[in-house]
């Protein structure tokens, strides 16, 4: 448990609670003879109570002032389920909908937007997995790390439903994903979840550096494919082969050559979308051993509100006050 | 101009030789028969009384003799401590002045000289009056003692004031609240046991009947400075009521040792209330 402030030198007010325990701040009247007044106990304790309340409540807003904190820590989780990398495609083409029509960044029914969707339903059924995000259009962009935060994994993915950009080139995605796994001890069953509209050539050492990478890493991978209904399927060979126009059919051949699990799902419309989806969800887990970090707490809140308990008793002996001898 | 008038009487016989309202100890012309005394020690032969003569054996001549009234000297102590500046439903300091003015009017309509010694820890010369006939109060003194704010934290300039009284048995209004210790008190009675001393407790219904029924104050003694935090209710205010019916028990006791019941003047003075104590 480590605690540090954020302002320690707003502590040095703390010495301001010596004040209420000798200055009342109450308006002082004038009594002929305070020798003839019976002596009365409960006012004395009542007097001594508001007075340490006050000191405290001096004290609880110095230590708010100062802001307490408790550091951020790491704890260790124990998970089981599926280790699940999102490799998502934020390309442009992902901003038409799957008649291949334009619909400019914020339309609900782009396939980026569905495939968000969709995903989020995906994950929140999947409460035991860990998830991990790439986004990649040009380049990769590394978005989350494994982790069974669902909530940050879901407003991630949610993010993802905007405008994409760019050039799909899904070599250096691949690889991020991978990272995800490399040097890590095999704990639980491993997927890469590729969501993408598409795909291009691969440079011959790059697709022999990644077979590597997905063998040693004994990684399923799963394609979604968001196929637009003109553009060729998987299973078919295209009329005139070529690498660089129909590079979708290559791409499916090369990742059936990896040598691990592997099965691609065509989506051209929303409900084989679901479909795909709803196939990848039945896979066996092992449980892993992980650390997450717990962001740092800000205790301040909590002096606050302690003070403000305080202020409550002492507001209610001050609208008690006598303010002059209503005679 | 009206003052506030009360009568006074004394259950004593004035020693002074003035000729006033109240019954003397000298013989003169009067009213009060004294005595037959001879015809040689009063040459009066107004006074030659026949029915004594002829009951005499000597057949000597008699005249009567009658008791010549007589003056006291009439003061006032004040008690001018701390503790006289609280204000309730009056200011006692205004009460004080409206005493004074009385009793000097008072003591000018009965024909006798008034005398006022105003004390906190010493004699206020300054609120002072020595004593003479006066024609009631000197002016400007009774706004001046309503002015006044008291800071003192005691009252011992009225020990010294009562060697200043003089000789002669006279009336002594002695006004405080008498907010200090008994044995004070004791002292100060047995300073003032060549006089009649009438004391005058000085209360203010804001001290312990009218006091607010329910609240949370912060009182502070003018005298000792001391402080207390009160949460006042209906409980506390009984037990205060009781602690002032307990001191005025307390007072009522020891000045009727020293040989008058005090006078309870609380809020507003009543003349007729005074003239009623003396003559009841």
């Amino acid at each position: 448990m480590s605690f540090a402030f954020a302002h320690p030198w707003a502590l040095l007010l703390a010495l301001l609670a010596i004040i209420p325990l000798y200055k009342s701040g109450q308006k002082m009247l004038t009594y002929s003879c305070l020798a003839l007044l019976p002596e009365d106990n409960l006012s004395l304790w009542i007097d001594r109570g508001l007075r340490f309340l006050a000191g405290l409540a001096a004290l609880l807003l110095a230590l708010g002032i100062a802001e307490p904190y408790l550091r951020e820590q790491w704890v260790e989780k124990t998970g089981t389920g599926a280790h699940i990398v999102l490799l998502v495609d934020r390309s442009s083409s992902m901003n038409e909908n799957f008649s291949g029509t334009y619909l400019g960044g914020t339309a609900h029914e782009s396939k980026s937007a569905l495939a968000s969707k969709l995903m989020v339903e995906f994950i929140d059924r999947r409460k035991h997995d860990f998830f991990a995000l790439v986004a990649f259009s040009a380049t990769p962009i590394y978005v989350l790390p494994l982790t069974q935060d669902h909530e940050a994994v879901r407003s991630a993915v949610l993010a993802l439903g905007g405008r994409g950009h760019g050039i799909t080139n899904i070599a250096p995605g691949l690889a991020m994903a991978l990272g995800h796994f490399s040097g890590q001890p095999v704990t639980g069953s491993r997927i890469v979840l590729l969501v993408s509209d598409g795909a291009a050539r691969m440079e011959p050492e790059i697709a022999e550096a990644l077979r590597q990478q997905f063998q040693d890493n004994q990684t399923a991978l799963y394609w979604i494919y968001l196929r637009n209904p003109k553009g060729g399927k998987l299973t078919e060979a295209p009329k005139n082969p070529n690498e660089s126009t129909t590079p979708e059919y290559y791409l499916h051949q090369y990742f059936h050559s990896l040598g691990v699990p592997y099965q691609a799902f065509e989506a051209d419309n929303t409900k084989a979308l679901q479909e795909a989806i709803a196939k990848v969800e039945s896979l066996e887990n092992r449980p892993l051993t992980y650390r997450e970090k717990l962001p740092r707490q800000d205790l301040s809140g909590l002096c606050y509100g302690s003070a403000l308990i305080c202020w409550i008793g002492l507001l209610a002996f001050q609208s008690l006050e006598v303010k002059a001898w209503n005679i | 101009m009206t003052f506030e008038e009360f009568h006074y009487h004394i259950p004593w016989r004035a020693l002074g030789s003035h000729p006033g309202h109240h019954t003397g100890v000298q013989s003169g012309g009067g009213f009060e028969f004294q005595g037959l005394v001879p015809f040689t020690s009063q040459p009066d032969p107004r006074y030659l009384d026949i029915r004594a003569m002829i009951a005499d054996p000597m057949q000597q001549l008699m005249v009567k003799s009658f008791r010549q009234r007589a003056t006291i000297p009439v003061y006032l102590l004040a008690d001018l401590s701390a503790s006289m500046g609280f204000v309730g439903k009056a200011a006692k300091t205004g009460l004080l002045a409206e005493l004074a003015t009385a009793v000097a009017w008072s003591a000018w309509r009965t024909g006798d000289p008034f005398g006022l010694y105003a004390c906190d820890s010493q004699i206020r010369l300054d609120l002072s009056l020595p004593l003479r006939l006066y024609k009631g109060m000197v002016s400007g003194l009774s706004e001046r003692l309503r002015a006044f704010h008291p800071k003192s934290n005691n009252a011992l300039g009225l020990l010294e004031a009562a060697t200043l009284l003089g000789r002669q048995r006279s009336l002594v209004f002695l006004v405080s609240d008498f907010h200090f210790p008994l044995s004070q008190m004791e002292e100060l009675f047995n300073s003032l046991v060549r006089h009649d001393v009438v004391p005058v407790v000085l209360w203010d219904s804001g001290e312990y009947e009218n006091l607010p029924r329910f609240g949370w104050a912060e009182v502070q003694d003018p005298e000792t400075g001391q402080r207390r935090r009160l949460f006042l209710r209906p409980g506390l205010l009984q037990r205060i009521r009781e602690r002032f019916a307990e001191r005025k028990e307390e007072l009522t006791q020891i000045c009727v040792r020293h040989g008058r019941e005090p006078f309870f003047l609380v809020d507003r003075f009543d003349p007729d209330a005074m003239t009623r104590y003396f003559y009841q």
